[in-house]
């Protein structure tokens, strides 16, 4: 579960982040954003634009916002990777994000998770190479979510989906990657001297499969043919469960950190798409571990506070937010790219520039746009537990150092037991408000350590 | 030399509280009634030639935010010249300021300055708590009015140990002297025990750190002070003043343990009326929180600064200490009827140099009184104002 200022954009921008990070890529040099989630945070709206000021993308960046179902993070990669065949472009990041909110009462509370991954794609270079996709789909209705409905419906014949459409289609798909992995089998000696001898990979495949509602996943494997111990999702379906359009990219990680064959098999929205990769070399960034480890328990309503399930039911205070406004216009962009102005006298940093036409500490006029480090310390705070709705408490706010010796002040996005003067914390994005079906994102801290 | 050149020659205000009986327009009409009879020699209404209004929130159901055009003829004086004062939390000490000046440039004669807010015609969540969403989309959310000094507290308590049984100390010693004032919001004494048992409003800041939402009005009548004597034997004369500002971001503090708007505007104040922070007998200042009467202290030069926090609980500001501070029982137990509040305060400090303040009245050295408001975002916006008492 993320949090409930969190959502399939913050967890885009956050996983997008750290595959920019590992990846060791100049954001501005990167030519498309491929972003694949079945719950943009609007149903319509700028969710694209604003996902690249927030990464820090060049403005005018190719690329798409696939959704529709939990396929779209396997149609967004797809499309990347034409792009860039295609030789539209040279290198294009590819998030997978989702927190998908599943109806009240269904099977899908307990099994949906959340999450993000994100791929750096290039086409001449990396740790790993894909191979081959292949997709089958059929006009059929298995989970949906009607126009305008808040949540996700389950299966409305969970059998029939099994026994029809999905088993078939797995084994299906799985085969044909076999095929072309040239790996029949499971290892054994012959099919693999038969694939070095057609300069094909050696080595087991190692398996990402569905699973949709942590049953399915067994029926994949057999489908699949697969070794149980080959599956590598298993880890991701159990510990987070299902999430959504992330989910193919997430159950492939402990894959991508070892050398050897893979194969993705991703099924949503009437679609199973088989992927073919090569790891030449552990891909840096995919420990799935470390990022599981930072979760904590949540109670129910935890839960439904964060699949926004669980609102303010009486009067709520206006948030103040006029969508499409000027004022927004020119905020959004410095806000969601953490930009501050530099005075080129004194060499402050005054932010956010919009309301700063002149230097804070000396008064000049003469600024220059910079970018804020996501980095600091805590230099004071408090910790507000007395606000209206649609306010939760307790709600800290910070202000905080930054490492390149400006100040700002933000929202702390724990409870505040955490925090204390001096901490190390990090900035990151996430939604400040909503109104009118409009989300505004900010930036918060999280603390990073202890007291040093 | 002390600026002297307006008096002030008469001053009252109404009971403070929650009125829900009365209405904007009645508590400024009452106040104008209890300025008038606290003038000795009586005043002719017709001969007020300017009116101020102060008044902070223009956000009620009614029309106060346009008060320049509603007050006069509410009040009795249509046809007036008047102008509404907004600015913060000091929206009435500037007021006061601003009409002194307009006597003291001979453009007016007999000025009065009014001072109202209703604070409780909405309800709390729609009303003060409801700042928590105005402002900046961002950088201000969350930031409901004890967000802007807690932290202060957060930082003075880590920067120089001061504790919550000092803040405590300030919010007893405020309600004590309330508890002499029978125009205070609350009349009754609180224990130290209490305010640190009340539940967290905003860490490190409790129920009891805080002071209330109240109604309230209060006038003050100016003159020149060369024709002071037809009004008064026991004129107050206005020493100086001083305003100044500070960022309104809470990022941008030079530091989080003092408030820079309040020191640059005492410097004014002081260097105008040619005094020191020595020479203060009492002191109306505010505390709007606990931490921020120790902020205004050390800031106003009381003491060091970081000493703040000692000073309530070695009984230096008490009623009967070297300097009394807030002896009205101050925003914390009086109330803070925010256009109201600076011109409650001078008319406390009236009634101190006139040696009219009763069980609760200090004893007085130099003759000299310090009136001070602090507030906006970022406590970005301070007045000063320094009064000396004539005998």
């Amino acid at each position: 579960m993320a949090g409930s200022d969190e959502d399939s954009l913050t967890l885009a921008v956050a996983a997008g982040l750290e595959a920019v990070h590992h990846g060791e890529v100049d954001p501005t040099t990167i030519g498309g954003l491929y972003w694949g989630t079945a719950r943009p945070p609007m149903a319509e709206g700028p969710t694209l634009p604003m996902l690249a000021a927030a990464l820090g993308l060049t403005p005018g960046i190719a690329g798409l916002l696939a959704s529709g179902s939990t396929h779209a993070g396997i149609d967004a990669l797809t499309a990347a990777w034409h792009a860039i065949s295609a030789g539209a472009i040279d290198t294009a990041l590819v998030i997978a994000s989702d927190a998908l909110s599943p109806a009240l009462g269904s099977s899908g509370e307990a099994s949906t998770g959340s999450g993000a991954a994100a791929w750096v794609l290039t086409g001449d270079r990396g740790n790993a190479r894909l191979l081959r996709s292949v997709t089958t789909g059929r006009p059929v209705l298995d989970r949906y979510r009607g126009d305008g409905e808040p949540a996700t419906r389950d299966d409305y014949d969970g059998r029939l989906h099994r026994e029809q459409w999905f088993v078939p289609d797995v084994a299906a798909i799985a085969a044909r990657l076999r095929d072309m992995a040239g790996d029949t089998a499971s290892g054994t000696a012959a099919s693999t001297a038969a694939a070095t001898a057609a300069g094909r990979p050696a080595g087991d495949l190692r398996w990402a499969l569905p699973d949709p509602d942590r049953r399915l996943g067994r029926a994949a494997v057999e489908a699949a043919q697969a070794d149980p111990d080959a599956v590598v999702s298993t880890t991701a379906v159990t510990e987070i469960g299902d999430t959504g359009a992330a989910a193919p990219f997430i159950g492939i990680i402990d894959a991508l950190g070892v050398a050897g064959p893979a194969a993705i098999v991703a099924h949503g929205g009437g679609r199973t798409t088989g992927l073919l990769l090569e790891v030449d070399e552990a891909v840096p960034g995919t420990d799935l571990a470390t990022a599981l480890a930072a979760s904590a328990p949540a109670g129910y309503g935890t839960v439904l506070r964060a699949r926004q399930r669980l609102v303010p039911d009486s009067e709520t205070v206006p948030m103040g937010i006029p969508p499409g406004s000027a004022m927004l216009a020119r905020e959004t962009d410095e806000l969601l790219r953490l930009l501050g102005a530099r005075c080129s006298e004194c060499d402050a940093v005054s932010t956010p520039p919009s309301v700063h036409p002149t230097c804070a500490a000396c008064g000049s006029p003469k600024l220059t746009t910079t970018t804020l480090p996501r980095t600091g310390t805590v230099h004071t705070f408090v910790i507000n537990h007395t606000m209206p709705a649609p306010f939760e408490a307790p709600l800290p706010i910070i202000v905080v150092d930054l490492d390149d010796g400006s100040r700002t002040q933000v929202q702390g996005a724990s409870d505040g037991s955490d925090i204390a003067i001096g901490a190390p914390v990090r900035l990151v994005l996430r939604r400040y408000a909503t109104e009118r079906g409009v989300p505004i994102y900010g930036y918060k801290a999280v603390v990073t350590g202890q007291e040093g | 030399m002390s600026w002297d050149k307006v008096a002030v020659v008469g001053a009252g205000i109404i009971p403070f509280g929650e009125l829900f009986d009365v209405g904007y327009e009645q508590m400024a009409r009452s106040a104008f009634e209890a300025c008038l009879a606290s003038v000795d020699h009586g005043v002719d209404t017709s001969t007020i030639d300017a009116l101020f209004v102060a008044t902070q929130r223009g956000t009620l159901w009614g029309q106060e935010g346009i008060a320049g055009n509603t007050v006069p003829a509410a009040i009795g004086l249509n046809g007036v010249a008047a102008t509404r004062i907004e600015n913060a939390c000091p929206s009435g000490s500037d007021a006061f300021r601003v009409g002194a000046m307009a006597v003291a440039s001979g453009v007016h004669d007999l000025v009065l300055v009014v001072g109202v807010e209703k604070m409780r015609d909405k309800s709390t969540e729609e009303g003060l708590l409801a700042r928590a969403a105005s402002g900046h989309p961002i950088m201000t959310r969350g930031e409901s009015a004890p967000a802007l000094f807690a932290p202060f507290a957060t930082r003075h308590m880590h920067t120089y140990g001061t504790t919550r049984e000092m803040l405590a100390a300030v919010a007893v010693k405020n309600h004590h002297n309330g508890s002499l004032n029978e125009d205070a919001h609350f009349q009754h004494a609180i224990t130290m025990q209490q305010v640190i048992d009340s539940p967290p409003v905003c860490h490190p800041l409790h129920l009891l750190d805080c002071c209330p939402q109240t109604d309230g009005a209060a006038a003050v009548l100016l003159a020149p002070a060369e024709r002071a004597a037809d009004y008064t034997d026991r004129p107050v004369l206005i020493g100086g003043f001083g305003v100044a500002t500070d960022s309104p971001w809470m990022h941008e503090k030079t530091d989080y343990v003092g408030l820079a708007a309040t020191t640059a505007a005492a410097k004014r104040a002081y260097s105008m009326a040619d005094v020191t922070p020595d020479d203060i007998d009492v002191a109306e200042v505010h505390d709007c929180f606990t931490i921020t009467e120790i902020l205004d202290i050390e800031d106003l030069g009381f003491c060091e600064k970081g000493k703040g926090g000692h000073m309530a609980v070695e009984g230096i500001t008490a009623l009967d200490g070297r300097l009394p501070v807030n002896p009205s029982g101050g925003l914390l137990a009086k109330g803070h009827p925010i256009g109201a509040t600076g011109l409650a305060q001078i008319t406390e400090l009236w009634l101190q140099l006139r040696s009219q303040a009763g069980s609760r009245q200090v004893a007085l050295r130099n003759g000299i009184a310090l009136q001070h408001n602090v507030g906006g975002r970022g406590s970005g916006v301070a007045v000063v104002n320094i009064l000396r008492g004539v005998t």
